[in-house]
């Protein structure tokens, strides 16, 4: 058995059949699972029939508590709702069809000494595609004097599902351990991401700086096929998988094979690698707009184990991943493409000199790792939210993962990338949740004074 | 047809933000081109000079001279936070760790909860004050055509242009005093400068403190005709920064001030160009679309550089590159 699989010659084409395949049966085998947990979503509420709905939900800066008994109106066109937000502050308002809707707040209702909204944000344009549920519009009051504006900066990663904060009452333990979970599957759409980077790294020395944007391509991929275009979730995830690689491939032939060849030294290939993803990020801007896209998807609690509440969403990306993570462990280890890989990593001109096609391999790894970061972005989308510069904003905490496990080593990726997403969402509980990815980057800066090898790299790789 | 913009890009010849960016790249020059170390955090170098001039001149009340020397303290502290544990490191790790820090930096200033000290999002204002307060030219409007200057926009041009010409001088006998032999020796092979007995640490450090302090000082020239907004530095910024040091040569003094100035000039025509193209209806394209564009144009014209001409315009061959 182990004979035949070792014998096989896994060309880059095999190794996206298998990812494809698995990513395909595993969707198919949990969507059937999850529609009949949403049936205990918290939020019951006469809307929660229509196809798509937004969510309202207000609090309040200072202390985090919600508001009830605020007013808002939702309305487009002829369509005009007004619902009053309950006790969690919260309100699902169910709408008629996607489009753009004016979210007001009546600030008359709003208690006193519970502050205002900073202006400009009231009303807001939501965007709603269709099928989409929840789709957050939360209003933030703050008290007079401090005008906060939170802008969409360049990493507004809202993370809807570590929304679960229950108020000011909460202990810590409530307040941690959904942080956690989140974190842990956030570290695992990292993990795809790195794991690229990482063997790119290690079978061509580059420092990718444009891995960012083969994860935003995925994620643009996934927009593409199921906001767009309609298709159902799976074919857009498979889609984003596959055009993925197939942009790796690309970049690999169009660019990186050619700059090789030329003997062009690694420094200024991190130059080239800067440019291009400069120029990428703003193709994508472009063509998309400067805004958030939403992937259409059902935002509503389907999973809740104490304090902790995931979407069906979390619960699939997490499962793809992990397997898809088993897939790749096994490819590099069991797989003569995969031990030839690691060969070139430790040594390149000793695996060319055994007869290893390293020219191949790095092919290999280009598809592979483009594959990788587009199902990751893909599955990103559909985590937080996504635009043109997603894979730019995650870019530094991909390689905060890498530098954490070891450069070069893929399981060190894995490890560096589930501490790294951890410590992201945990770190809200302590710090202003817009600081969240600083506590990445200073743990990346101090684990350099301590082991700058990283957990699993070796000493010697440093020089 | 409109061609006014021809005069706006001229303008960029001579523009407060040219004299910034040449400055911050000479900076990046030194750091990069001369030594070797690579640098992707000269925004973040940039921010904590501007926030340290800004702050000390708007909430402590510091007379300019006190504010520029803050600013360089400030820069001094941050390399050697840098320095200290990335410098011995192999280069790669000195970039990650930069371009972190530059990040953070970003983060952390535009924190709601910080709005009394920077501003949050919205930055910082108004600290031009202590500048003008020492502006000899009487007030009035100078310049021809289009091209109107008033007299404090004046001041900070001719200062401007008057310390970036002083400092490149500076740089240049220093890079030609056995220092700078020293630099240009571990640029070229790190361990025959150690076997010579020399500290390349120390050097390094020395060269990382000199380029921080000029991407401080550039961002003062920088926010007196404007004001302090965090998001212009952010990573672009230090990419800005090396298409310029590339495209005028990495390896020279006077290659930053060159780039510096037909990095504006050409982005300034390119957009001319564009919003005529644009508003002609001779494009199809949105105005929102023609943001991206120069990023486009930056990206693409830092790989070809990179590729074809790695030396710059007024580059050596020999010097060519960096390794």
């Amino acid at each position: 058995m182990r004979h035949d699989t070792t014998r096989r010659r896994t060309g880059p084409a095999a190794l996206l059949t298998v990812f494809a395949t698995a990513a395909l049966a595993l969707i198919l085998a949990f969507a059937g699972g999850t529609p009949a947990n949403a049936a205990s979503s918290p939020t019951p509420s006469p809307n929660a029939s229509a196809a798509q709905s937004i969510q309202v939900w207000i609090r309040k800066a200072s202390d985090r508590s919600n508001v009830a008994g605020v007013k808002v109106t939702v309305s487009s066109g002829s369509f005009s709702q007004t619902v009053t937000t309950g006790k969690d502050g919260k309100s699902l308002v169910g709408l008629p069809g996607g489009g753009t809707y004016k979210v007001q707040l009546d600030e008359s209702t709003v208690p006193k000494g519970a502050g205002s909204i900073p202006s400009g944000l009231n009303p807001r344009q939501v965007v709603v595609s269709a099928g989409n549920q929840a789709v957050p519009a939360y209003f933030i009051l703050v008290s007079a004097g401090a005008g906060t504006t939170p802008t969409p900066g360049a990493t507004s990663g809202s993370s809807t599902a570590g929304d679960s904060d229950a108020g000011p009452s909460a202990s810590p333990f409530e307040l941690v351990v959904p942080r956690i979970v989140t974190g842990l599957i956030f570290g695992l759409l990292l993990a795809l991401a790195s794991i690229g980077v990482s063997l790119i790294y290690g079978t061509t020395g580059l420092n990718n700086f444009a891995h960012g944007e083969l994860v935003t391509f995925g994620a643009l991929m996934g927009y593409v096929f199921s906001a767009v275009l309609g298709l159902p979730g799976i074919v857009a995830i498979i889609a984003a998988t596959v055009l993925g690689g197939a942009f790796g491939f690309v970049q690999d032939l169009g660019l990186w094979k050619p700059l090789r060849k030329r003997g062009v030294a690694l420094v200024p290939l991190m130059i080239v690698s800067i440019g291009l993803s400069l120029a990428l990020r703003y193709i994508f801007q472009f063509i998309f707009g400067p805004d958030q896209l939403v992937l259409p998807a059902d935002n509503r609690a389907a999973l809740i184990l104490g304090p902790v509440r995931l979407r069906s969403t979390d619960i699939i990306s997490a499962i793809i991943c992990i397997v898809l993570l088993l897939l790749v462990a096994f490819v590099l280890l069991r797989t003569r493409i995969g031990k030839a890989t690691r060969a070139v990593s430790d040594n390149r001109s000793l695996a060319a000199a055994s007869g290893i096609d390293v020219e191949k391999v790095i092919r290999t790894v280009w598809v592979g790792a483009g594959a990788l970061a587009g199902l990751a972005g893909v599955l990103i989308g559909y985590y937080q939210s996504l635009r043109w510069d997603t894979g730019a904003s995650i870019l530094l905490l991909i390689f905060a993962a890498v530098t954490l496990g070891g450069f070069g080593t893929a399981f060190g990726a894995l490890v560096g990338s589930l501490v790294i997403g951890v410590i992201t969402d945990v770190s809200t509980v302590f710090i202003p949740n817009n600081l969240k990815y600083v506590a990445a980057l200073v743990v990346l800066i101090l684990i350099l004074l301590v082991r700058p090898q990283g957990i699993l790299g070796k000493a010697s790789r440093i020089g | 047809m409109d061609l006014s913009f021809l005069l706006l890009a001229l303008g960029q010849l001579i523009s407060p933000q040219t004299i910034a960016y040449a400055l911050a790249a000479l900076g990046l020059a030194v750091q990069f081109g001369f030594t070797g170390l690579l640098n992707f955090g000269q925004a973040g170098f940039m921010a904590i000079g501007g926030y340290a001039f800004a702050i000390t001149t708007l909430r402590l009340g510091f007379p300019f001279w006190l504010a520029v020397l803050s600013t360089i303290v400030a820069t001094t502290v941050m390399a050697l936070i840098l320095g200290i544990p990335t410098l011995r490191l192999r280069a790669d790790y000195l970039a990650i760790v930069t371009i972190a820090a530059a990040e953070i930096v970003r983060y952390v200033v535009k924190t709601p909860d910080l709005i009394p000290l920077t501003g949050g999002s919205d930055g910082l204002n108004g600290s031009s004050i202590t500048f003008d307060a020492i502006n000899p030219i009487p007030p009035g409007s100078y310049g021809f055509g289009p091209l109107r200057y008033d007299e404090n926009d004046l001041w900070i041009i001719i200062v401007g242009w008057i310390f970036v010409l002083l400092v490149a001088l500076l740089v240049r006998q220093l890079m030609r005093s056995p220092w700078g032999r020293v630099i240009k020796g571990i640029r070229e092979d790190e361990d025959a400068v150690r076997s010579l007995g020399k500290n390349v640490f120390s050097y390094k450090m020395q060269s990382l403190i000199l380029g921080g302090a000029l991407g401080g000082l550039a961002t003062i020239i920088n926010i007196i005709p404007t004001s302090l907004q965090p998001d212009n530095y952010g990573t672009q910024t230090t990419f800005f920064l090396l298409t310029i040091i590339l495209l005028g040569g990495a390896t020279t003094v006077f290659g930053p001030l060159v780039g510096a100035i037909v990095f504006w000039v050409v982005l300034s025509l390119a957009d001319g160009v564009l919003t005529l193209l644009i508003n002609s209806h001779l494009l199809p394209i949105s105005s929102v679309q023609q943001g991206p564009i120069r990023f486009i144009i930056v990206g693409v014209a830092l790989m070809l550089i990179v590729i074809f001409r790695p030396s710059g315009l007024v580059g050596k061959k020999r010097e060519a590159f960096f390794a």
